[in-house]
């Protein structure tokens, strides 16, 4: 498994509080399973996934360059006791899945929190996340209105996805689109010295000087 | 950044609690470990790119030459040829398209993808972040001679290792480490230049070099002192003296690793990101880790082989900056050439990040090259030695020693005991400070050279020193030992006081008897001599002069020098034979290196393309200098020089020919050098130059060195 065939190591890092679902969502998208049973997290574990990506240029179409992605998909403890520790993971993952339980008010209610822990602990301040509500399928107990949960995210100036890894809905979706950001990023990161030649230098300097939330400083 | 989470405390932790962590945290290092290895072998991929034909940084080259290939480029493509990145002008063959239709020049390329790869994007921004951080160094270091960069350390890593040293302590996490920071500063460049981070790398050793282990701090310590012998002393720097590292670090954690069963399921899934739309695909099998092995390798033997200590990968030759540009060649070539320099190719040694510090500089600043301060004195002199130049003493008295061969160590130990009635080096004063200098020759690389400690104010020293060889006994029949004594003049130049050559085939290796022999002049009128009294092989080479095609004889004014000189020298190399083997298995990966001097105001330097594992390569490779005048060619010199090549590290000198007519002087860079062509070599280059349009073909034998006499 651990063996170096492959282009890129992306590590991702599920956080939010206890109970969301974070380890099941994980167990989802990893293995394709739903294990119903609440087994809490002791600190941390990780999941590993190997994912084909296809590049795509900023204009939508695809390069047709395809990439092996080793994903390793950290699951952090959401109880209390464990917090330091978690906190500690935050600096060594590229991207984060912010996630709340749509059952649960005060779960999202705690996405702020979250947010300002990750801007504190991140590998910078402002990383890429993607807020994910999960358990979608149990509608009847539902907390969290999808127009809320949409509203916060677009605050944030994150995608949002509603998931359920009991069914399994939108769970890869939601991770994928979080690579997809990381990906992207590192290519800003690493293109950004040879501006694009094409737009030549004016338009160059223009995108310079909008406040571009997701350039990175490097 | 918050300071209230300066510590991760796992006491609160159960122990089977603190078990499934450490679990986690192993199979994360087992992921790491992978990781470490697919980073090194990248960036093993860069140099080779890198080292190409690539401007180096203590070379001067033309402004309108590829930066990269060094062909020279039209003047028309000038302007346009810029890369973006590292504004080097670029051929169009040095050029990689990027997709979105802008191009950088193929190192720049190739970086960049690079850190892509290596999640160095992400780490040099993690950097910039908690840059008060010390284990986030902020240079980038080097492959070879250092730890990685503990930038890559992650939370997993320094928890996983501060608990397996102290698991009852609090553990640390990163931030906590301020305290210890002493001397980074934050500048988070990578270029900024080798002197500066190896100042703060050094400080930093210091403090890892004391462990005390009583208190959260020093817990720390230690963890970042298993750090460094653990899993990254294979890269670690030459002057830490190497340990069992890797061995060490699986024991205690092997066992449980391998029993541990990872959730895990490597399905593959295919992700198209502009729909984000997943549908299976084939499982793609994984390929079994043995990847590299030999990177590994590489690694550990250049730590092995490098003796200096880290500052000093600045070529000797900046010390002549102030030179002017039309001793280019001269620069590139007395780097390049054993006998004038023993740091044979230094450029070759340079490593990844001055090539890059290097290769971001823009053209412009590269007149007044950065790298300059710090020059290995001990090499320079050495360099003197070989050039002949150095004061010299009328040789007297002797040197007692013993050459015995340690099958146990499987090492030649040779003791210097003592010198009687030296000559005095400083004659002005009197006095010697005379130590002993030896080379197991053939070997005149800085790799074979031993010397003892420098006796004050004397003329019989006493010794008592063992410089020892790790060498297989077979070895040594063909090979014989140079015994020299030197005075060591602090602040002149040092002097030679006598030197001794003993053949070892037909020295008695078991007995520790002492030897008395009395000290010899160098021979030095005897240079071509014994620069053949060595087998090194044979280069077969074919040379031709083309004359112009055009009637050039009638010189029209007014057109002048064009069609004069539009005559062309074809060399080409055939094949070698019977080369000397350099590398384990017996054999050698050698490539040609061609010079012609005097050189004109562009480089001259040509290379083969490397011929692998053959003590008889053919490389049927030609050079070709344009725009000679046969007139020219009769004061001029070919050097070609048959190099091992040897991924990071320095070449091997294999041998060499020099063809001339034999009896002009030439002048290189700023010397005149008497050419010492003998029989074959200056014959064939007669020949070629007595039939021009037609080949002429020799069989050279090729010199153990090339060092020759300056007149002047």
């Amino acid at each position: 498994m651990t063996d170096g065939d492959y282009d890129y190591l992306i590590k991702l890092l599920a956080l939010g509080d206890s109970g969301v679902g974070k380890t099941t969502f994980l167990y989802r998208y990893t293995d394709n399973k739903f294990n119903p049973k609440f087994i809490t997290t002791v600190g941390i574990d990780f999941r590993e996934k190997r994912v084909v990506y296809t590049a795509s240029n900023p204009n939508g179409t695809t390069t047709g360059k395809t990439f092996k992605v080793h994903l390793q998909l950290w699951d952090t403890a959401g109880q209390e006791r464990f917090r330091s520790l978690t906190t500690a993971f935050f600096r060594d993952a590229m991207g984060f899945l912010l996630m709340f339980d749509l059952t649960s008010q005060q779960s999202f209610l705690n996405v702020r929190n979250w947010m300002s822990q990750l801007q504190a602990n991140a590998y910078c301040e402002n990383p890429d996340i993607v807020l994910v509500g999960n358990k979608a399928d149990l509608a009847d107990q539902r907390e969290v209105q999808e127009k809320q949960a949409k509203e916060l995210a677009d605050k944030y100036g994150i995608p949002y996805f509603e998931t359920s890894a009991a069914t399994g809905a939108e769970v890869d979706k939601a991770v994928i689109t979080l690579l997809d950001l990381v990906m992207k990023r590192m290519e800003q990161c690493v293109d950004k010295p040879p501006a694009e030649p094409a737009n030549g230098n004016g338009a160059t300097k223009l995108a310079e000087e909008q406040p571009n939330e997701k350039k990175c400083a490097c | 950044m918050p300071q209230a989470e300066d510590m991760i405390n796992l006491g609160f932790l159960s122990e089977s609690e603190q078990e499934l962590i450490l679990e986690v945290l192993r199979r994360d290092e087992e992921l790491r470990l992978a990781e470490e290895q697919r980073v090194r072998k990248l960036k093993t991929e860069l140099l080779d790119v890198r080292r190409k034909g690539a401007k180096r940084g203590s070379g001067r080259y033309s402004q309108r030459s590829c930066g990269r290939c060094q062909e020279p480029l039209s003047r028309l493509t000038v302007f346009s040829s810029q890369c973006k990145m590292c504004n080097h002008l670029v051929c169009r063959n040095c050029r990689t398209v990027l997709p979105k239709g802008s191009w950088l020049c193929s190192v720049c390329a190739k970086e960049s993808d690079l850190k892509k790869r290596t999640g160095d994007w992400f780490f040099d921004q993690r950097v910039n972040r908690f840059s008060t951080m010390p284990g986030h160094d902020l240079v980038r270091v080097s492959l070879k001679k250092r730890p990685p960069p503990k930038k890559r350390e992650t939370t997993g890593e320094l928890l996983l290792r501060s608990t397996e040293i102290n698991p009852d302590l609090p553990t640390p996490i990163p931030r906590t480490r301020q305290k210890n920071q002493t001397t980074d500063k934050g500048q988070s460049t990578q270029n900024s230049g080798s002197i500066g981070s190896r100042e703060s790398f050094e400080s930093r050793e210091d403090i890892w070099s004391k462990p005390i282990r009583s208190d959260t701090e020093s817990a720390e310590n230690a963890s970042i002192i298993s750090s460094k012998t653990e899993t990254e002393s294979g890269r670690a720097t030459p002057e830490q003296p190497r340990k069992e590292n890797r061995s060490v670090q699986s024991s205690p954690t092997g066992s449980s690793v391998s029993s541990v069963t990872v959730p895990v399921k490597a399905d593959i899934v295919n992700i198209d990101s502009t729909n984000a739309k997943a549908n299976t695909a084939p499982d793609v099998k994984a390929n079994s880790p043995s990847p590299d092995l030999d990177v590994d390798r590489l690694f550990k033997k250049s730590i092995k082989r490098d003796p200096r200590p880290s500052a000093e990968y600045v070529s000797t030759l900046d010390l002549r900056d102030g030179c002017d540009t039309s001793e280019v060649s001269m620069g590139n070539r007395s780097r390049s050439v054993p006998g004038l320099d023993i740091q044979e190719d230094g450029e070759e040694e340079e490593d990844i990040d001055s090539l890059v510090s290097f290769h971001k500089r823009t053209m412009a600043s590269s007149s007044s090259s950065l790298h300059s301060s710090k020059s290995t004195l001990g090499s320079l002199m050495s360099i003197y030695s070989e050039g002949g130049d150095f004061d010299s003493v009328e040789v007297s008295g002797d040197v007692v020693f013993s050459m015995s061969y340690d099958e146990h160590t499987q090492s030649l130990q040779v003791f210097i005991k003592e010198c009687h009635e030296l000559a005095c080096g400083d004659s002005s004063r009197q006095l010697s400070n005379p130590y002993v200098k030896c080379y197991l020759l053939p070997d005149k690389s800085r790799q074979s050279k031993r010397k003892t400690s420098i006796k004050r104010n004397t003329v019989n020293p006493v010794y008592q020193e063992t410089l020892k060889y790790s060498i297989s006994r077979s070895q040594l029949a063909t090979r014989s030992m140079l015994i020299s004594v030197w005075h060591h003049g602090r602040l002149s130049r040092n002097a030679f006081l006598g030197e001794v050559e003993i053949p070892l085939d037909c020295q008695d290796l078991d007995s520790t008897d002492m030897d008395r022999v009395a000290l010899m002049a160098k021979a030095a009128s005897a240079m071509p001599a014994s620069a053949f009294a060595q087998y090194k092989g044979e280069l077969v080479i074919s040379l031709k002069y083309i004359t112009p095609k055009k009637p050039t004889t009638e010189k029209i004014k007014g057109k002048k020098a064009v069609t004069g000189e539009g005559g062309e020298l074809h060399i080409l190399i055939k094949e070698a034979k019977n080369l000397v083997a350099v590398k384990p298995g017996g054999t050698s990966d050698s490539f040609v290196k061609g010079y012609l001097f005097p050189a004109k105001a562009k480089n001259t330097k040509k290379k083969t393309p490397v011929v692998k594992k053959n003590l008889n390569p053919h490389y049927d490779h030609t050079f070709v200098y344009k725009d000679l005048a046969l007139e020219q060619l009769k004061g001029m010199c070919l050097e070609l020089t048959v190099w091992d090549r040897e991924a990071l590290l320095s070449n091997e000198f294999l041998g060499g020919v020099r063809l001339s007519s034999g009896r002009e002087t030439v002048k290189i860079g700023k010397e005149e050098v008497q050419m010492d062509s003998v029989g074959e070599e200056s014959s064939l280059w007669e020949k070629m130059m007595q039939y021009p349009d037609s080949w002429a073909e020799g069989t050279l034998p090729l010199r153990s060195t090339m060092a020759k006499a300056t007149v002047k």
